[in-house]
């Protein structure tokens, strides 16, 4: 996901640069056209056509939407500046929910992959539950990092689970 | 190039001197705080090394450093191109300054007397809990210090909307309404500034006072620490204002390319129907974007998060379509146009802000945001309209006020002009790499496997401070001059 979406932006902004430079080089070359009006109303019902189905294709199925029987549920607190998690090892291929909350300032509850690549996070908002369904594909140590800037040590709010091979 | 007409010269517009004034105080400020993103960057990337607890202070001082001379330079350049078509009161900019300075005095002794650094997003309940690293009453004088410029910006803007409704017949008629949704002739319309003005002017006023009213509740939250506040409520309340803040800043400094390119090429820049229809767009679009800062804030009701995903796309189409599109066909059109150092920065401050929206529309899709928000991304992409978007702007504006007929974009002014451009785009380039191998931002000490990125962007921000160093030390000799 992360490396497309990389891509995909460089060569959009790639571009936007290009359509800059290339005007910058043009310029006086052009005359007053009645074509450019159309080009941009063109252009903007591109943009909207792209929107509206980019908009429903990644809102549905709603990204966020919860496991209605999760395998597992792991409690995380967050506090300055520690995690504790009430479970070390969450289940393979099987939809796990997390409840993390806070013991003060908000916390960012952000879960990476053994590989350093972050699957999923949550904002850990005081006085709420904060729920986030995960399932994971591969089995191994997973680090959880704090993703919302807590304070002095707010690097150093680190710890670990394992999700169990099958 | 087409030289300026009389009536836009420099010296006839009341308080261009304080306007001069205040552009040598942002530069002087942007200089400062890229400095110390520099070393940051090199904390990073472990060539030097600072205790975190410097290292987050300095964060502290560079966001709120720099969100800050965004919004002072940008509002300079709002009132000046203003001044050119109504009457402002010269005492609101002086109060508006002095609230201001008021305001840096106090946010810099809170942060390098008091120790603040709870980012300058001031995060409830982040400010009254520090963990033993900050007193209450550093971050009261910060949250004062943001009051106090908050309250300068209030002036500014009442004084800028009082003026431009009684000369345009109201709220509608400044935003050019007759002829985005009615009869009106486009030759009858106000001109892109004034409606840009307005617009602007309403946003940021409406984002400052709940920006105020959060900053209160945190203040009393300090003082009598029984009084809370739910935490969630007050996240909407801060990002509201510092997503409104920011964009509001960057909508003031296109006023310059609105103003100031025509000159250049030679043919006016006017509202046309399109025009006016974007800005009310715009206007409405920064209002409605802001959930899309709490994406991952689960208890957020879905609607506000879809809507913030959904909003946050549409929000480029008046940006690339009309804005962009627009200053392209002007190019490509242009006769006899020679490129300076102040036509040159404008422009890569509209194509900058122009690219730096499509990591930031990315970022604000719930998928990706999952897995990219509070990574380096979301710097890679602020960072993109700001260095090469809106401090670009600030900088074409300052080389405009102390242009000289018929110059070129050659020698030192060339060279600072690509040295400025390919640090900026090179340092921008290192975040967007570091989010996409899900580098968390705001982190004091970063891993090994992180360190190249943070050492190839320290390069890059050297070039960027080398590019700002000259046209600052040339505006700052031109002034001397007169």
């Amino acid at each position: 996901m992360q490396m497309t979406v990389l891509a995909l932006s460089l060569a959009v902004m790639a571009a936007i640069v290009w359509a800059f430079i290339a005007a910058a080089h043009a310029a006086g070359s052009a005359e007053v056209s009645a074509g450019v009006e159309s080009r941009r109303m063109k252009l903007i019902v591109a943009l909207a056509v792209i929107g509206v189905v980019v908009s429903v294709v990644s809102l549905r199925p709603w990204p966020h939407a919860a496991s209605a029987a999760p395998a597992a549920v792991v409690n995380v607190s967050g506090g300055q500046w520690y995690w504790e998690i009430d479970s070390q090892s969450v289940p393979l291929g099987q939809p796990v929910a997390f409840n993390a909350q806070t013991a003060d300032v908000t916390h960012g509850f952000g879960v990476m992959d053994p590989g350093g690549r972050i699957l999923f996070q949550v904002q850990v908002i005081p006085g709420y539950v904060n729920r986030v369904d995960y399932t994971f594909d591969a089995p191994g140590a997973y680090r959880v990092v704090c993703l919302e800037y807590c304070g002095l040590a707010h690097h150093d709010m680190i710890t670990e689970f394992t999700v169990a091979a099958e | 190039m087409t030289t300026m007409t009389e009536t836009h010269a420099p010296a006839a517009i009341p308080q261009a001197g304080a306007v001069k004034l205040t552009m040598l105080l942002g530069g002087v400020v942007f200089l400062l705080m890229m400095i110390f993103g520099l070393l940051m960057r090199s904390t990073q990337g472990g060539l030097i090394e600072i205790d975190p607890a410097l290292f987050y202070q300095i964060l502290t001082a560079h966001g709120a450093g720099m969100v800050g001379t965004a919004g002072l330079t940008g509002a300079a350049i709002l009132w000046y191109f203003t001044g050119r078509h109504v009457p402002l009161l010269p005492g609101v900019y002086w109060a508006f300054l002095g609230l201001f300075l008021l305001g840096v005095v106090l946010i810099l002794g809170a942060i390098f007397l008091g120790g603040y650094a709870g980012a300058w997003t001031f995060l409830y309940p982040l400010p009254a809990m520090s963990g033993g690293q900050w007193g209450p009453g550093a971050s009261i004088a910060f949250l004062l210090g943001y009051t106090s410029i908050g309250v300068g910006f209030l002036l500014l803007h009442l004084e800028v909307m009082r003026k431009l409704i009684g000369a345009y017949g109201g709220i509608g008629g400044a935003l050019a309404w007759p002829v985005a949704f009615g009869n009106g002739r486009a030759e009858d319309a106000p001109p892109p500034a004034v409606v840009a003005s307005m617009a602007s002017s309403i946003f940021n006023t409406l984002g400052i006072v709940v920006g105020a009213a959060v900053l209160v509740a945190s203040i009393v939250n300090l003082a009598v620490p029984g009084f809370a506040v739910d935490a969630l409520l007050a996240k909407n309340m801060i990002f509201f204002f510092g997503h409104v803040f920011i964009n509001a800043s960057i909508y003031m400094a296109v006023i310059a390319v609105y103003e100031i390119v025509p000159d250049y090429i030679g043919k006016p820049w006017k509202t046309t129907r399109l025009f006016a229809i974007a800005w009310t767009v715009v206007l409405f679009f920064v209002l409605a974007v802001y959930p899309h800062h709490l994406l991952q804030d689960l208890p957020m009701p879905a609607w506000a998060m879809a809507m913030g995903q959904i909003v946050s796309y549409f929000s480029g189409i008046p940006l690339i379509a009309v804005t962009a599109f627009s200053l392209l066909v002007y190019l490509r059109q242009a006769k006899g146009l020679r490129w300076d150092l102040a036509s040159a920065l404008l422009v890569l401050g509209v194509a900058g802000w122009t690219a730096g929206s499509v990591p930031a529309i990315l970022d604000g899709m719930i998928v990706v945001n999952k897995v990219m928000h509070n990574t380096q991304w979301v710097p890679g992409h602020f960072h993109t309209y700001l260095i090469l978007g809106e401090v670009a702007m600030a900088f074409g504006f300052m080389t405009w006020l102390t242009r000289r007929e018929g110059e070129a974009l050659t020698g030192l002014n060339r060279a600072a002009f690509w040295v400025y451009a390919a640090g900026g785009a090179g340092f921008v380039l290192m975040f967007l790499v570091s989010g996409a191998l899900s580098v968390p931002r705001r982190w004091a000490v970063h891993l090994p496997e992180w360190h190249l990125q943070a050492q190839l962007a320290s390069a890059f921000a050297a070039l960027v401070i080398l590019g700002v160093t000259v046209f600052v030390l040339r505006y700052l000799a031109r002034l001397g001059r007169g």
